[in-house]
Parts: structure tokens; C-alpha cells; sequence
């Protein structure tokens, strides 16, 4: 697949959350305040529509159009999903964007998602750090 | 200049975006894993390199969105925020910062976002996705109402 589509497609799905005020600070923190509902709102719909369309998608086809064959792997479980998921909360309310959102800001104009986006990037670093350290501890 | 769509469309056209792009390409969409490919472009490209190619799509998709309100690159500035968090720009961009961090270490230690966890896992009835969108919630709505109750804020 080329490498176009791709970029094209993560341009589409920008566009939808700038659309869908997922961007804005304001949005968010009214979302956690329970002052704008308006964003719960788009979260249930899109599962809801995901979930209709992938089902759907799994009974008409086997492969994708570019020939690949269609897998939808669940992700696994284990004991730090919960935690890790608190962690994405906290930096989720404190900048007001998710890895999604920060990239589709920094379009936006929004200068000040830069820091939010080096932060993503060293904190996707650092995981990466301990879980080698961790997996060297263990082996030795 | 308020052209932002109303929930159900939205939601929809977000939600729809998955399996149209699931059939299109074979690829089940996430983006936290995007920025692990950017942290390491000097590893030859593996089978996750797409999610590189789309994560950098996603300004151009905050762009065009601003260009139909005919504010191409107009800066939208942090002062609403600052307003409402009510600090200044510097403890601001530290805020950013920090809270980036944790959204990064969170995200890779959950296994996901609140794209491939929250809106593909749950679609597919994924435990874990269920799991980690608790705790996305739960870590959300626990910061706000301690920032607000510790700034005073009011927004």
C-alpha cells in the first residue's frame, strides 16, 4: 500500500476530530467537568458505528481491497492495561489531547501542542526504556 | 465561524472512518503506535511504518479544517486555556509537557489510545480496550476536578 494512503487517511481522520471539537482544550476539560456533553456524545456514536460497520465488514469480506486478508486482533490483557489507562487519563486532562489530537492541533495552528507532542514522543521512549529494562532484569 | 459538526455526525463520520479504512487497506487504525515508529525511524521499516505515514496525515487533516473556516494557520492561541487552567504560559507549556509524558508512557503501557483502544477495541468487544477506557475515564475526570478544585479555576 502507498504510502499516500496513508497520509491521505490519517488526514481524513484529522479533519473528522477537528470537526468533532475533540481538539479543543475547553471540549475536554468540559467533558471531564460534565458542563459539555458534546464529546461523549461523538465517542458513543463512533463505537457504536465502528462497531456496526466491523461486523459487517467481517461477514462480507475476508480480504481488503488493497488484497491483504482481514484480521481484527482484540488487544491483549494484562495486569498493567488499567494502570497504563490512568496514567493516559491524567495527560489526557492536563493537556487537553490525546496522540490523535495533539498531531491534528499542531495543524490547527495550535503552537502550543508541540510541547504536548515532544512529551508523547519522550514518553513513548521512556515506556519503551523500562519495558527493555525490565525484560533484561527478568531473563538474567 | 462555528462550522463544527454536531455529535451524531461526528461520532459517525469517526466511527465510520474505521471499517471504511479496515476494508480499504487491511489496517485496523491506532495512532499512540505511531509515535513509537517516530522514536524509532533509524530501525528499517517494519510492518507498523503505515501508522508513521498516517499519524504525520493528521495535521494536514487539522489544516484543511481550518482552511474552510478561512483561518489557514491562524494561530489559534493557548490563551483560552491559560484562562481556564489560569496560569501563565510558561507553567502552561510544563502542564503540556508533563501531561504529553504520561499520555505517552500510558498509552504504550496500556497497548493503546483512545483511537485503537477506545473506539477500535471496544467496537470489537475487547476486554483490555474496555479495561484501559476505565481507566482513560477514570484518570480524566480524577485530574480535572483536582486541577479545578486546586486553581480555583472556573472555566
Amino acid at each position: 500500500m502507498k504510502r499516500a494512503v496513508f497520509v491521505a487517511g490519517g488526514a481524513t481522520f484529522g479533519f473528522f476530530l477537528s470537526r468533532a471539537r475533540a481538539t479543543e482544550f475547553e471540549a475536554i476539560v468540559g467533558m471531564f467537568r460534565l458542563t459539555d456533553l458534546h464529546l461523549f456524545g461523538v465517542i458513543g456514536v463512533a463505537i457504536a458505528t465502528a462497531a456496526l460497520g466491523l461486523a459487517l465488514l467481517r461477514r462480507t469480506a475476508t480480504h481488503a481491497w488493497s488484497g491483504e486478508p482481514l484480521r481484527f486482533a482484540r488487544k491483549p490483557y494484562h495486569r498493567a492495561v488499567f494502570a497504563g489507562g490512568v496514567l493516559f487519563g491524567i495527560g489526557w486532562a492536563l493537556s487537553g489531547a490525546c496522540p490523535g489530537t495533539a498531531l491534528t492541533q499542531l495543524g490547527e495552528g495550535k503552537a502550543y501542542a508541540l510541547a504536548t507532542v515532544a512529551g508523547i514522543l519522550v514518553g513513548t521512549w521512556a515506556q519503551r526504556r523500562v519495558s527493555a529494562l525490565r525484560a533484561s532484569a527478568q531473563g538474567a | 465561524m462555528d462550522t463544527n459538526w454536531p455529535f451524531w455526525l461526528a461520532g459517525l463520520a469517526l466511527g465510520g472512518f474505521v471499517p471504511a479504512f479496515a476494508w480499504l487497506t487491511g489496517k485496523t487504525l491506532g495512532i499512540s503506535s505511531g509515535y513509537s515508529e517516530m522514536c524509532s525511524l533509524a530501525a528499517p521499516a517494519g510492518s507498523e511504518r503505515w501508522k508513521l505515514w498516517f499519524a504525520l496525515g493528521l495535521p494536514l487533516g487539522g489544516l484543511a479544517s481550518n482552511a474552510l473556516d478561512g483561518t489557514v494557520w491562524a494561530a489559534t492561541s493557548s490563551t483560552e486555556m491559560q484562562a481556564t487552567l489560569g496560569v501563565s504560559t510558561v507553567p502552561q507549556y510544563a502542564l503540556l509537557a508533563l501531561g504529553g509524558a504520561l499520555i505517552g508512557y500510558g498509552a504504550r503501557t496500556a497497548g493503546g489510545c483512545t483511537s485503537g483502544h477506545s473506539i477500535v477495541g471496544i467496537a470489537l468487544g475487547a476486554k483490555s480496550s474496555l479495561i484501559a477506557t476505565l481507566g482513560f475515564m477514570l484518570g480524566g475526570f480524577a485530574t480535572t476536578w483536582a486541577v479545578v478544585q486546586a486553581l480555583g479555576a472556573t472555566p
